[in-house]
């Protein structure tokens, strides 16, 4: 208990006060500009905070972190443009929402819920980190495999109903996600030499360019064909009981997965967002809204995401080893401020674990209230005539694109999968099944092949885990297919009821 | 009026195009070294920000700015393992506006199909190197490098060593541990240093290869053991660890950095820059952040750096040729 005492105690000073207030400005601007990361905003600062003591320090760099994550929520459901990658899921039903005229609602259910998960990631940190960072190290290269297969039979539900154009799209994304260099032979995968294509064909410039830009593409060229105006107005800013009643589920399911994907090495809030998505979906008393603008939807995907933060944190601090690109950068200035991370830690400084706690606590409460706040400046920005509102948009994409590496070619790729995005959406092929297959193509396969490497199929069947996971995989294909035959049966038979499908993807 | 609005949105795309292609020219205007630096520098970094190379190039660039006099900016071009920026600092204009971070892949990238070979650059001298180090699992039952290399010849290519991803650093060190010490590993990609240490934690794998700033962290705190370091000497983060030649296997490789510049330098540039980049090397604070973060700090002249750079060349050619 004095631990704890020590540990909350030691931010009480104004320095850690003006530390937390900074970081906070900074992470939710970054958060809100698309194509710049927490983990770009992180590592940039950090260049800043080494030189600072390891407190005050800590308390930039995590708060970036948490308010670059409620930041980024506000283009997704806004324009449809991830903030960054945590925030994809987000854009399946917040953007719908907005559309409905329901941005308003959107936006504080969405603040609210990554509020709550973030806390929950955090509670679970300070209460059991040492016994969970222990689950971390459980999935090797099998169960990680099978998790992500698991993921993929999501495919079908990101769909929108459409099943076929869905596994069409999914097929796209994981094609583009064989490009780059072979991950265990090193050779050069369709990269045509060009030198950006080597480590893979650059993701974020391929997000921004279908959503965002697809959008505004869109937007221009149906104009005057009605219905199809930007976001005008907010709606109702409160929820009501109801909405909030229905809200208790999702987050809590989202709360529970997210901290769970979080505290896997390799795996951030963009796959938590959309493995909790999926998974209310499952639990929801009305699936068939999910995508078209649900709450629980939304709520669902943001608490998750969240709720990451907290169960990355803990895996870096726990092992050592960090749980995403972001806790590496932050691992790094724990090493050079003298922190070492590992069990020790919990052990030997518990009122340090205490202190970063505290100071995830703190930010997560200070951004939650700028969130409410500021979200209304943001509608003035939207009180623009439409056509500067597309320029504003195409520049912001164009400068976070370039911003991620520097780089004219990603810019390009970026333009030219908005139309590839507007053709797509001409056809009715949705893109949330491309980006699915393009985040998790290429970790099936390194994963799988890594197995092979180890010591075969064997590796697979053997583990308790990844055969869990991999049946799991079959039955939420199954079962949903099952069920409606037998439902169909007890009525007088429609004709075409679909065959269960086997998931596709396993042993590719 | 709708072929109006395609018309517009083609526009729209076409200017912003044409927009960012033009941001990337401009720059590069003709200075006499007589009074160089006259202007800012660009240091080009070829690894994204807040990693190991990073880090490296911004505290050497606070050093280079207070003596130089002039701000340096430093430039992430990632991409391609190192190819993009690279590629990118070989063609800027050799005027000593441009200067990069040059990592060890400008020795290896030649010999995986691109174009890419050392003799580019102006080299304006080495200064840090991240020895390899190879740990096993705390459970491991082997104890010393001795047992480990008897147990790949027992059974040759299945003792599984994870290493940071194909065709990167690690890898390419236990090819040459496993030429020097006369047996065959089997080098296992992960994707990045630290997924690699965190299989060599749990046991996936039987051994890790990685720099000692990635293996450190889980070796203080007893989950891995260090087996050897592939350093000249021992590391001041591991001093108890013995080096490879100490234990009989005469192999030293590591991910090293040098600083450098594009080829044909004028020489009074070039010695401006070797000068700044030396005492910058040799500095108080950039020695103190290379150490802490678990790498060695060095400062080598330009001709030392270059000859060291030419070999390690050729050894590359050799490990990739078997």
């Amino acid at each position: 208990m004095n631990a704890l005492l020590d540990g909350f105690g030691a931010l009480f000073t104004p320095q850690i006060a003006l530390c937390i207030l900074a970081g906070a400005a900074i992470g939710m601007l970054v958060g809100a500009f698309p194509g710049i990361s927490a983990t770009m905003a992180v590592a940039l600062a950090s260049a800043f905070t080494l030189t600072m003591d390891p407190l005050p320090g800590l308390a930039v760099l995590l708060t970036i972190l948490v308010a670059a994550q409620f930041g980024d929520r506000i283009p997704a459901i806004l324009i449809n443009t991830p903030g960054t990658p945590a925030s994809i899921a987000t854009t399946f039903d917040g953007y719908a929402l907005a559309r409905q005229g329901k941005a308003g609602i959107a936006l504080t259910a969405s603040a609210y819920a990554s509020a709550i998960g973030g806390l929950v990631g955090i509670a679970v940190l300070m209460a059991a980190a040492v016994p969970l960072s222990n689950l971390a190290l459980e999935f090797g290269s099998p169960e990680m495999f099978a998790l992500v297969v698991f993921g993929l039979t999501m495919m079908i539900e990101v769909s929108g109903g459409k099943i076929v154009k869905g596994l069409l799209a999914g097929l796209f994304g994981l094609a583009l996600g064989t490009i780059g260099r072979d991950p265990l032979d090193g050779s050069d995968r369709f990269t045509f030499g060009i030198p950006q294509l080597v480590e893979g064909i650059p993701f974020i410039a391929v997000i921004i360019g279908l959503f965002g830009i697809t959008e505004v593409f869109s937007q221009m060229v149906e104009r005057g064909h009605a219905q199809q105006e930007a976001v005008r107005s907010f709606g109702r800013w409160w929820p009501n009981k109801a909405e909030n009643r229905s809200m208790i589920k999702p987050v809590a399911v989202g709360s529970a997965v997210g901290t769970i994907v979080g505290i896997l090495p390799a795996a951030g809030g963009d796959i938590g967002g959309i493995v909790a998505w999926d998974q209310a979906r499952r639990v929801s008393k009305e699936p068939e809204l999910f995508g078209k603008g649900s709450l629980e939807g939304l709520t669902a995907a943001d608490s998750s995401s969240n709720a990451g933060v907290g169960g990355s944190v803990l895996t870096t601090l726990a092992l050592g080893v960090p749980g995403d690109s972001v806790m590496a950068v932050m691992l790094g200035s724990m090493i050079i401020w003298g922190i070492q991370p590992g069990p020790s830690l919990f052990s030997q400084h518990p009122d340090l674990v205490y202190s970063i706690s505290g100071i995830l606590i703190f930010a997560t409460l200070l951004t939650l209230g700028l969130s409410l706040l500021r979200m209304r400046g943001v509608a003035k920005l939207l009180e623009l005539p439409t056509r500067f509102l597309w320029v504003v948009i195409v520049t912001f994409c164009i400068v976070g694109t370039y911003a991620v590496n520097n780089s004219v070619f990603d810019v390009g790729l970026m333009l030219l999968f908005g139309v590839v995005g507007l053709l797509l959406r001409r056809f009715g092929i949705p893109a949330g099944p491309i980006v699915l297959g393009l985040i998790l193509g290429p970790l099936a396969e390194r994963n799988f092949r890594r197995s092979m490497e180890l010591g075969g199929l064997e590796t697979i069947y053997t583990s308790p885990i990844a055969v869990v996971l991999l049946v799991a995989a079959v039955l939420a294909i199954a079962v949903p297919r099952i069920r409606s035959r037998m439902k169909a049966r007890k009525r007088p038979s429609p004709p075409g009821t679909p065959e269960p499908r086997q998931p596709a993807g396993v042993g590719s | 009026m709708r072929s109006r609005r395609v018309a517009i949105a083609a526009l729209a795309v076409a200017t912003s195009l044409a927009v960012t292609a033009c941001a990337n020219r401009g720059g590069g205007g003709e200075t006499s070294s007589a009074n160089y630096p006259s202007k800012d520098l660009t240091l080009i970094v070829h690894a994204g920000a807040g990693g190991g190379s990073d880090l490296t190039a911004r505290t050497l660039a606070k050093e280079l700015e207070s003596d130089l006099g002039k701000s340096i900016v430093v430039e992430n071009r990632t991409g391609g393992g190192g190819r993009v920026g690279l590629t990118y600092l070989k063609d800027r204009p050799a005027d000593g506006y441009s200067i990069g971070f040059i990592p060890v892949e400008v020795a290896m990238l030649g010999h995986q199909g691109a174009d890419i070979k050392p003799d580019q650059y102006t080299i304006l001298g080495q200064v840090m190197n991240a020895p390899a180090t190879l740990s096993v699992p705390a459970e491991s039952p082997y104890q010393t490098l001795a047992e480990f290399v008897a147990a790949a010849k027992a059974a040759p290519g299945t003792i599984t060593v994870a290493n940071s991803g194909a065709g990167a650093i690690w890898e390419a060190a236990t090819l040459a541990l496993g030429e020097s010490a006369g047996v065959t590993f089997k080098p296992v990609p992960y994707d990045g240093g630290a997924p690699a240490v965190a299989a060599g934690v749990s046991g996936e794998v039987k051994a890790v290869m990685a720099g000692v700033s990635e293996s450190g962290a889980a070796a203080k705190d007893g989950r891995l053991r260090v087996l050897a370091v592939l350093a000249p000497e021992r590391v001041a983060a591991l001093p108890d660890v013995p080096t490879g030649k100490e234990l009989g296997v005469d192999v030293v490789i590591g991910g090293w950095g040098l600083m450098g510049a594009p080829a044909n330098l004028p020489a009074e540039v070039k010695q401006r820059l070797a000068d700044a980049v030396h005492k910058a090397a040799s500095s108080a604070t950039f020695t103190d952040v290379m150490t802490k973060a678990g790498n060695t700090p060095m400062a080598t002249s330009p001709k030392d750096a270059t000859a060291f750079t030419q070999a390690e060349f050729q050894r590359f050619g050799e490990i990739y040729q078997k």
